[in-house]
């Protein structure tokens, strides 16, 4: 991978423990010296690490033994002096066709320092496994945050994490047969087996009784099922199912998706934050070849990322006061919220869905007849709010019901790696938009603005952070418009590099919007991954309820803003690139036989 | 008892900020569907193709993410057909990106339910140009032909003799080439302009 332009050197680098014999161009000290904490870990870890790389700007990979797996996970996670780092997901790949093995690799954002963009970074812990034995010890058995990843690769691709402290399903139903795994490079796309229908619930604990919730939750109209297990009123433990909207779309996309169309597809993931997880995607495919937005696509990209975000927070406030049974304020957060949509739509074409993104720029200028428009908006939406949540705050149905509630304490958040307004309630100190290098997609390093964060880590807190949020992306959007460059609005970008890996990050609304893409031959994807905030704050939800009531449910789980159908997306695009591969070899064979015969 | 003020006396006497609309109409909701509603020039509807102007090139169809263009190929009646099916359209516009004619044509129609699924679908029929030499039908539509005609300068089509070739079928293309490559006794350049020509007609 090339450098971008803020980084002065260096192109590869691969350790002295590699194999392959790259090893005398690189210059392995001065690259681990470019961030602080690598050479820490190449110390640490020196005898596993088999090779380093450095993907693209700000991302590094360590190719390591997965016996010391856990232990490198945890050795960043639990960093003291990198306070807010987390394992944020990690990804497996059926690597076979390529090399005959199978891959996992977890990716932590590393915090150096909090919101700093130049000193953070990601580090992808690759670990290869042999074919006929795709396991590797639990990083789930010491962190709750690997909980929901181990289960994923476990189901899709047949993964065996030794000791997985709960190994039932997660995203296939409980009817799928053993011994078939969907991302599987030889799984037929239609192979779609059916067998009797069951399920698979924890049992119930002694002395309790069951409450179902779900499988359609109540106030975010999405399937989810809740079990909670209670005693009188007070809730002692909960069990989830979800993944009831798991489309698989990975197959439709097989072999016949460019990486252009999947754009699209990825900002339908979600209805509220597509726009989010267009961006991610885009950025990812940048990253990997290596090129550089024009300043006004960047800029255009940012304005219409921070108008979601205020749409957003808008229709979240108002579905929290309608589970308090505070409807009025419903309905006044939706009235304010309209005029985003009304002006989105004039801005990019759709209320939803803007279509904004190709990979290299965005589609459409900012005319400059609408930029009154926006400053319009922007500041009758700061009246409103103002207005709405000095009525709101003193509404005692509302406060009586948010306060002390659903209470999430910053070492259980940190542990499951809770991400966005959820974690800054809890005094997490994060925010990928500042803490992450987002400046090769978004304008974020050249406006000011502030990353509210609170202690008290209740419904409420959680209430206060996405409101003080929603004032800072007004702020930010003024000073978009009054800053917003000339020029270009996107540049071509060709040819994609070969089995390139990178990732592209938002920070959503809900947290930090993850897309992993590694690209195939001839301009297609061969494995493309979707994190989806919500993927990581579910898993902590039943942290939150255990000790509150059952009419406390419906908030509580609200409060971390939810989004089933983008967790549960898999919308991995996974490209038979083998079987692509053989079939135009074999007509470009024919053809060219038939050339030869001619002549 | 004393007699309580009216409802709507009530009301006034709040200090509600959308008060002064409010006397003035319902502010927020409109009687949609009963009005017309305000769609602004910038709104992305449903595509519609322009039959007059579409040759049938099929680069839409190979964009368009949902498959909502679909490009037949009927060779036994020398048909191909272009198929949008607004129901699975998820109107990102990039088919009117890529017209290289402008034959998808951008509208602000976006109110497509019905209760009969064929009012949703749209279809094209091109002619497919047709080899009189082998019998059989080309890949391409006469239009795209027509279409290459216009665009090309004059004397590409003289150096390449598109003229002559431009109707022809692959293999026919070929056998006229090694004709031709008789003639020339092996002249390796000439052979590789006429083989290059193949590119001129499927443009
Ligand atoms: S607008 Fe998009 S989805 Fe609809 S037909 Fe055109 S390319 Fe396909
Ligand atoms: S791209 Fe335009 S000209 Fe070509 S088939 Fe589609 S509508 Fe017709």
């Amino acid at each position: 991978m090339v450098t971008t332009r803020d980084l002065e050197a260096h192109f590869e680098f691969e350790c002295k423990a590699c194999e392959n014999g790259h090893c005398s161009k690189a210059d392995v000290e001065k690259i681990l010296a470019e961030r602080k904490g690598l050479k820490d870990f190449y110390e640490t870890f020196k005898e596993h690490i088999r090779e380093c790389k450095r993907m693209t700007y700000g991302q590094y990979m360590f190719v390591i033994d997965r016996e010391i797996l856990p232990e490198a996970v945890l050795w960043w996670h639990n960093h003291p002096e990198f306070k807010e780092t987390h394992l944020s997901t990690a990804v497996g790949t059926d690597e076979r066709p390529l090399n005959g093995k199978f891959a996992f690799i977890p990716f932590l954002n590393v915090q150096v320092e909090p919101l700093n963009m130049d000193g953070n970074y990601w580090v992808f812990l690759k670990t290869y496994m042999p074919a006929d034995d795709p396991s590797f010890p639990s990083v789930a058995a010491k962190l709750p945050a690997a909980l929901w990843i181990e289960r994923e690769v476990k189901d899709l691709l047949g993964f065996n994490p030794i000791n997985h402290p709960d190994p039932r399903r997660l995203i296939l139903p409980e009817d799928w047969p053993e011994g078939v795994y969907p991302l599987r490079k030889d799984m037929d796309y239609k192979h779609s087996p059916i067998t009797e229908p069951k399920t698979e619930y924890r049992p119930t604990p002694k002395d309790t009784s069951l409450v179902p919730m779900g499988p359609v939750h109540a106030g975010v109209e999405e399937p989810a099922h809740f079990r909670l297990f209670v005693k009188g009123e007070e809730i002692v433990d909960v069990d989830y199912r979800g993944f009831y909207s798991h489309r698989g779309i990975e197959k439709t996309g097989e072999g016949r998706l460019t990486y252009n169309q999947i754009l699209f597809l990825a900002e339908r993931i979600c209805g509220i934050c597509g726009y989010q997880h267009s961006v991610s995607y885009a950025m990812a495919v940048e990253r990997l070849a290596d090129v550089e937005i024009p300043d006004r696509a960047r800029y255009i990209r940012t304005l219409l990322l921070e108008l979601e975000r205020i749409h957003n927070h808008l229709l979240w406030v108002g579905i929290a006061a309608h589970l308090v049974g505070y409807d009025t304020g419903f309905m006044h957060a939706w009235r304010i919220r309209e005029p985003v949509m009304w002006l989105v739509e004039r801005l990019t074409g759709n209320r939803k869905q803007y279509g904004m993104n190709i990979v290299g720029g965005v589609r459409r200028d900012l005319l400059d007849y609408r930029k009154e428009e926006v400053l319009k908006v922007v500041r009758q939406i700061r009246e409103d709010t103002k207005k709405f949540l000095d009525i709101a705050l003193n509404t005692n149905t509302f406060i009586k019901r948010a306060e002390g509630v659903g209470i999430l304490p910053y070492k259980v958040a940190k542990a499951y790696s809770v991400l966005g307004p959820t974690a800054r309630a809890s005094g997490r100190k994060i925010d990928a938009r500042l803490d992450q290098a987002t400046k090769t997609a978004m304008a974020y390093n050249e406006v000011d603005f502030k990353v509210p964060v609170y202690k008290e880590g209740d419904v409420l807190a959680r209430v206060l952070v996405r409101m003080d949020e929603l004032f800072e992306s007004i702020w930010i959007v003024e000073q978009l418009i009054d800053q917003m460059p000339g020029g270009n609005i996107m540049v071509p970008i060709g040819d994609l590099p070969e089995y390139e890996e990178a990732l592209g990050f938002t920070e959503a609304h809900r947290g930090e919007v993850v897309h992993y893409v590694m690209t195939g031959e001839k301009n297609k994807v061969y494995r493309w991954k979707v994190r989806a905030p919500t993927y990581n704050n579910l898993p902590a939800i039943p942290e939150m309820l255990k000790g509150y009531h059952v009419a406390d449910a419906p908030i509580i789980i609200a409060s971390i803003d939810p989004c089933y159908s983008c967790t549960e997306r898999v919308q991995f695009v996974d490209i038979k690139t083998r079987k692509v591969k053989v079939l135009t070899e074999a007509e470009f064979n024919e053809l060219s036989i038939k050339h030869k015969g001619v002549f | 008892m004393a007699e309580a003020p009216p409802y709507s006396e009530k009301l006034k006497s709040w200090d509600r900020f959308e008060a002064e609309r409010f006397s003035r109409k319902a502010p927020i909701t409109t009687p949609y569907p009963f009005i017309d509603i305000e769609k602004p020039p910038e709104y992305r509807g449903i595509p519609h193709i322009n039959p007059e102007k579409c040759i049938g090139c099929g680069a839409c169809a190979n964009v368009c993410p949902p498959d909502a263009l679909i490009m037949e190929w009927d060779k036994e009646h020398g048909v191909k057909r272009l198929t949008y099916n607004a129901a699975r359209c998820i109107r990102c516009a990039r088919c009117i990106e890529v017209c290289p004619t402008g034959a998808m044509e951008p509208t602000t129609r976006f109110e497509i339910a019905t209760n009969n699924k064929e009012d949703l679908v749209e279809v094209v029929e091109h002619k497919l140009a047709y080899c009189e030499d082998c019998d059989e039908y080309l890949d391409f539509t006469e239009r795209q032909i027509e279409y290459v005609r216009n665009i090309l300068p004059r004397e590409i089509f003289h150096l390449y003799a598109l003229e002559d070739r431009i109707k022809l079928t692959q293999e026919e293309k070929m056998r006229r080439t090694v004709v031709k490559l008789r003639e020339t006794e092996g002249n390796i350049y000439s052979t590789f302009i006429l083989l290059n020509t193949r590119e001129g007609g499927e443009e």
